[in-house]
């Protein structure tokens, strides 16, 4: 891991440089980081998958997915919604202004396995960056992965985030976006899905050979998801999804992210459908 | 043969070590009938004798209830991280460490220093952790009675344990203890201070054996949902008391003390025993009631650590039942799966 200097405080941050801020939604943001330190920003890199502690300094640090993709070698990006302390802070926060970043930490996805499968991601609401990234980096490696479908819902179409890189992403060969909002959250001229992600994906009749699935978003609608895989064929070793219990230290000390014995922080936050079988549901 | 040391002389000892600018810690009588580990400001501080054990533990010395990782200042919208704040904060790589000597420790409380290692050392590193652990001396006491609530023979300890100590003082009933040096620093620190004897000093029997780890982890592994729980949690007011009285709860919060506070970033302890433990940002929380919460704190202590790092995260001390409002505690709830 990223520890070369033992005697390092391991805690301290890397500030890095707001270069620029997108509002996704009413109450989503996106912001665009780069490293103040050169040597820093030379030497980073991560994988696809993994987080970051981001901190806006006054308020404190908050734990949240890389969602660019780790081929972008010039910043680092996340998104948050805004719900509290640190959130409301870093939702203030404008270009040039300095936010804390330590990681990356965690597995991130085995992009190297899913190499020659076809790509299924299903997403929901605020699931979407972490789902982003992968898709960016088998996009950026194109001739390493088979058809790529994309099904994304959001609450409304208010609350759907990256609308514009949807749209970016269909017009690539071999890649299928489905959006859809739940029912109600529709606009007159709404012209995606109407229903719940897992229904629509249901309706999509993706036909795909042993695929591998990455599904992110509420326990309920993963829940109502894993049926329909099951019928497709799809086994859970070939189904992934990322945990996102709240973390502290982000580096398997602070005690509170395990589900049953597994440390989310390291041994996560990307699990098969597998191994969260064996596990408790403490998620 | 043996080395002893005579009550006056250990006094001295701490007095030399306060002058000499060691933080000395150890039981003192901080109103009746409470006793803690503190820190001495003179030998006559040293509760030796006359209680079971103190209702805190010595993991303060090494992991402090709050601990300043890093300042920064804050000018427009430029930062900068500086060492910290105060003075005997440790976020200076090269800020020397203030020597520590824990003196009458328990051996529960010694015991659980070894066991807290292997968490702030697997993977990363953490400095802050291991530099007040290498500029401490513990000097255990073995004890001479056991109380109700004590069961360090349960998990494989007993009065007279000499894991975690530097050294260790046996009562010899005539106001006067057998030393046994354990580490070159325990060795360090009583040279030229005893003198030979043929007394040999003697510890409590210790507690009965009150229930088997073992069971108790096969138990906690096959029962995640079960009504078990929540009657033990019943009562539970989560205060947490378990958690900060533990010599191995380790758990801790990262929070930011304001401009007000003249921003800094510090750690603090935290308990699995609090809701905001484990909420999501979505409000959703896999912990959302007290039985969950029960259970983790077993959990962790008797299949998640040993799991992971080979040992119990429990030395039997009985703190968490002890100080419990409501009398909850690993002892009661091992004891009641066990009995089962």
């Amino acid at each position: 891991m990223d520890n070369a200097n033992a005697n390092a405080n391991v805690y301290k941050p890397d500030l890095m440089e707001v270069v620029s801020v997108r509002q996704q939604t009413p109450d989503v943001k996106s912001l665009s980081l780069r490293f103040i330190d050169p040597e820093r920003a030379r030497s980073f890199s991560f994988q696809v998958g993994q987080f970051g502690i981001f901190s806006a300094f006054g308020y404190g640090e908050s734990t949240f997915n890389i969602c660019s993709s780790s081929n972008w070698k010039d910043r680092i990006e996340f998104c948050f919604r805004k719900v509290g302390r640190v959130t409301e802070a870093l939702w203030k926060t404008e270009e040039h202004d300095v936010v804390g970043f330590r990681g990356p930490y965690g597995n991130g996805y085995p992009m190297d396995v899913w190499k020659g499968h076809d790509l299924v991601f299903l997403g929901g609401g605020i699931a979407m960056p972490p789902i982003r990234c992968a898709v960016w980096y088998a996009l950026e490696n194109r001739a390493d992965y088979g058809e790529i479908t994309i099904v994304y819902g959001a609450r409304s179409v208010a609350d759907l985030v990256y609308v514009d890189e949807l749209d970016e992403w269909a017009k690539h060969e071999r890649v299928r976006v489905v959006r859809c909002v739940d029912p109600g959250g529709e606009t007159p001229d709404w012209k995606g899905e109407i229903g719940f992600v897992p229904h629509v994906f249901e309706r999509a009749q993706v036909q795909s050979k042993d695929p591998v699935v990455l599904v992110i978003g509420p326990p309920i609608m993963i829940k109502n998801t894993l049926p329909i895989l099951d019928k497709m064929g799809v086994t859970p070793a070939s189904v992934y999804t990322s945990i996102e219990n709240r973390m502290k230290c982000g580096i398997g000390k602070c005690g509170r992210c395990n589900v049953g014995p597994i440390y989310i922080c390291k041994d996560g936050p990307v699990l098969t459908m597998e191994q969260l079988q064996q596990l408790p549901a403490d998620y | 043969m043996s080395e002893i040391i005579s009550q006056s002389g250990l006094r001295q000892l701490v007095a030399d070590r306060i002058a000499a600018g060691t933080i000395v810690s150890g039981p003192t009588q901080v109103k009746p009938k409470l006793v803690l580990y503190a820190v001495l400001g003179s030998p006559d501080d040293l509760l030796l004798e006359g209680f079971v054990r103190p209702d805190n533990s010595i993991k303060e010395c090494v992991f402090p209830k709050q601990e300043e990782l890093y300042g920064y200042r804050i000018q427009g919208n430029n930062i900068e991280l500086t060492d910290g704040l105060t003075n005997d904060d440790l976020t200076n790589d090269d800020a020397p460490v203030p020597k520590q000597l824990v003196v009458a420790a328990r051996p529960c409380d010694a015991a659980a220093l070894p066991i807290l290692d292997h968490i702030f050392n697997w993977d990363f590193k953490d400095e802050f952790y291991n530099r007040r652990r290498a500029a401490t001396t513990v000097v255990t006491l073995a004890c001479d009675s056991h109380g109700e609530n004590c069961f360090c023979t349960s998990v494989g300890l007993h009065p007279a344990a000499e894991r975690g100590s530097d050294a260790m003082l046996f009562e010899l009933g005539d106001g006067s203890y057998e030393v046994r040096c354990i580490t070159d620093k325990g060795r360090a620190l009583f040279d030229g201070k005893t003198e030979e004897s043929d007394k040999v000093g003697r510890a409590d029997a210790g507690p009965e054996k009150k229930f088997d780890p073992e069971t108790v982890r096969a138990f906690v592994d096959q029962h995640f949902e079960d009504p078990f729980w929540s009657q033990h949690a019943l009562t539970c007011v989560g205060c947490g008391v378990c958690a900060f009285t533990c010599p191995t709860c380790h758990c801790f919060d990262i929070v930011d003390a304001g401009p007000s506070a003249g921003n800094a970033r510090y750690r603090t302890w935290d308990s699995c025993q609090f809701p905001m433990f484990t909420a999501h940002a979505s409000g959703h929380n896999p912990r959302a009631g007290q039985p969950s919460r029960q259970r983790q704190r077993i959990l962790h202590k008797f299949s998640i650590y040993p799991n992971k790092f080979g040992e119990i995260l429990c030395t039997g001390c009985g703190n968490c039942t002890r100080n419990c409002p409501e009398g909850i505690g690993v002892l009661t709830v091992a004891t009641e799966i066990d009995h089962g």
